[in-house]
């Protein structure tokens, strides 16, 4: 597995300083993902799971170790080539949905197409499949104020997907939800794991983690299981 | 690898009272701008166009700077009238304007101490100034005078306290208004011309300020200045008119000066309260913006898109100033210096107020976007 997995992490580790302390919020770590994998990681909260999320996002940066994505070594590409990858690979799903309040669902849904080379049309035709997958062909006009909780979170799913990047990471996504809102935007996940994508869900709520392939437990930046 | 132009304006519908003020500040600074500018204009056009180049001013030698302080021999008109070939003819009239000009505390509708600007002298001050246009009444006679029609603003008194029929007083000496003039685009406007005798007796001087020739057209100005160097007994010099204002017009280049460094000391402030309210309105797009990073747009593209934003509300603040520029200062005149001058607003202070709006959007704007741009993304990311 190790030789074919597509998130690959050795010794990566995040430390910050605070005064004179040392803070690990991942430490040593290391995990393999197989392409095309759903895999949950739990833990308490301060266990690291965001900070790992960030790690493989690209959003942060490890202070060592390394991690690999789909064979880039993501934490040697500078900050430009950074954006440019995060832009074509990952697809990124927030607690609180992280939507552009001064745009339209179908505008918010938009703007990684933006930073393709694609006609409008081409845009407009991947925005309303997108829409269309999370169930919302008609609210593409509603700003995400007019929007239920629900369904801004499936917004911001069509968002993670409309490029179509081979990677998904989802911080709590359902944290902030209803149990209804919740079951639903979990369907929606597990039905695109099943499309081949690799998922990497973070969450606390054991009944999020069931729709994964596989569950993993972090605690003080740790793996508490070992890699697959 | 743009944000679309859209979000750009949709932002700025995000805080409507914050829109208003960024518009109205910014409105009220190219205002100033403008102002500065048309006033700017106003007295150097006022000055170029005083000047006729036919004309040829008399002064005393040593006060080319100063009409005030120039004094010439009451003989000076006779004498050069006689000795400058190529003085214009009017019905046998010669165009020698002999002048004494004072300034001195006028009393006005009972009040006193009105500083004004006055003039004395004869009839043939109308033919060395064919741009004088008498708007009312006619020429004044021993014990009156007429008065350009932006005498009472430099004075500070109401137009009716000057208009024919009003007495004016001057060292106790009553004088009846009898006529108002236009001079357009001069500083004539703003005088107050009386009989030369009157003022000779009231400024209780033997002497004349100057004595100005209009010359024949392809005359050359030369013959007055020969004639100002040969006379030496008259103490003379000759100056063409567009000389002379040209001199003037150096004595207001520091209220120029001014008037620019005040006006560009204000907008420096407004860019300082521009930056501050930009500073808390774009503090509370860190998330957002760590949002659209995560999802791949460089730190440019964000920059941009927030100085559009902020260009936007500045250039909507510049039309508007630009439309009440246009409107106010096309009857506007002001007192500088002890001149009256219409502001004249033209494309240049359009240009000018352009830029200093753009300056505006671009400077208040750039430090809190890049600002914005400065928590690392975690960070950016879980601001709430």
């Amino acid at each position: 597995m190790t030789l074919d997995s597509f998130i690959r992490c050795r010794g990566l580790t995040r430390e910050y300083r605070r005064g004179p302390e040392a803070i690990r919020p991942i430490d040593q770590l290391d995990l393999d993902v197989p392409a095309g994998e759903f895999l949950a990681l739990m833990g308490p909260s301060g266990s690291g799971k965001s900070t790992l999320l960030h790690l493989l996002a690209g959003v942060d940066r490890p202070t060592a170790g390394r991690v690999e994505i789909g064979g880039v070594a993501v934490n040697e590409l500078s900050r430009h080539r950074l954006a440019a990858w995060r832009a074509r690979n990952v697809g990124f799903i927030f607690q609180l949905y992280h939507l552009v309040p001064s745009l339209t669902a179908f505008e918010n849904v938009e703007l990684p197409l933006l930073l393709a080379p694609l006609s409008r049309r081409e845009r407009r035709a991947r925005v309303e499949a997108a829409l269309e997958a999370v169930g919302l062909s008609d609210r593409m006009r509603h700003f995400p104020r007019e929007l239920s909780g629900g369904q801004e979170q499936r917004v911001a799913i069509a968002r993670a997907i409309v490029h179509d990047p081979p990677l998904l990471l989802a911080d709590e996504p359902t944290g902030d939800l209803d149990r209804r809102s919740a079951t639903a935007i979990l369907d929606l996940l597990r039905s695109l794991g099943r499309r081949g994508r690799t998922i990497v869900l973070v969450t606390h709520d054991p009944r999020a983690a069931e729709v994964a392939d596989r569950v993993l437990h972090l605690d003080k930046g740790r793996l508490l299981e070992a890699p697959a | 690898m743009w944000l679309p132009f859209r979000y750009a304006v949709r932002n700025l519908g995000r805080d409507p009272a914050r829109l208003a003020l960024a518009v109205l500040g910014s409105a009220l600074v190219v205002l100033l701008v403008m102002a500065a500018d048309a006033l700017d204009r106003g007295v150097r056009r006022t000055l170029r166009a005083t000047g006729r180049p036919d004309n040829v001013i008399l002064l005393g030698a040593g006060s080319e700077e100063s009409v005030q302080r120039s004094e010439i021999s009451p003989r000076a008109a006779a004498i050069a009238e006689a000795g400058i070939p190529g003085i214009l003819d009017v019905g046998g009239l010669k165009a020698v304007a002999p002048e004494i000009h004072y300034m001195a505390p006028l009393e006005v509708g009972g009040r006193a101490g009105f500083d004004a600007y006055l003039r004395g002298g004869t009839p043939a001050a109308l033919l060395v100034y064919p741009n004088v246009a008498l708007i009312e009444g006619r020429f004044p006679r021993p014990g009156e005078v007429m008065v350009g029609r932006f005498a009472w603003r430099r004075l500070g008194v109401r137009p009716e306290e000057l208009r024919p029929g009003a007495v004016v007083r001057l060292d106790d000496v009553p004088l009846r208004v009898v006529g108002c003039f236009a001079a357009p685009g001069t500083v004539l406007e703003s005088e107050i011309w009386a009989d030369l005798n009157d003022l000779r007796t009231i400024a209780r001087r033997e002497t004349l300020s100057c004595v100005v020739l209009r010359l024949r057209p392809g005359a050359d100005p030369a013959d007055a200045e020969l004639f100002a160097h040969q006379r030496l007994d008259l103490e003379l010099v000759a100056l063409p008119e567009p000389v002379y204002y040209a001199k003037l017009a150096r004595f207001y280049a520091p209220i120029r000066g001014m008037i620019w460094l005040t006006a560009l000391l204000i907008a420096a402030g407004a860019v300082f309260g521009g930056l501050n309210t930009l500073y808390a309105a774009f503090a509370g797009r860190v998330r957002e913006v760590g949002t659209l990073q995560t999802l791949g747009f460089p730190p440019p593209a964000i920059v941009v898109s927030f100085v559009q934003e902020s260009l936007l509300a500045s250039l909507a603040g510049t039309i508007l100033a630009a439309v009440f520029a246009v409107i106010a200062f096309e009857h506007l005149t002001v007192e500088v210096g002890g001149g009256v001058f219409a502001m004249t607003a033209g494309p240049g202070t359009v240009l000018a107020g352009l830029i200093a709006g753009a300056a505006l959007g671009l400077i208040g704007s750039l430090p809190p976007a890049v600002r914005c741009l400065t928590p690392p993304l975690p960070e950016a990311l879980r601001t709430g």
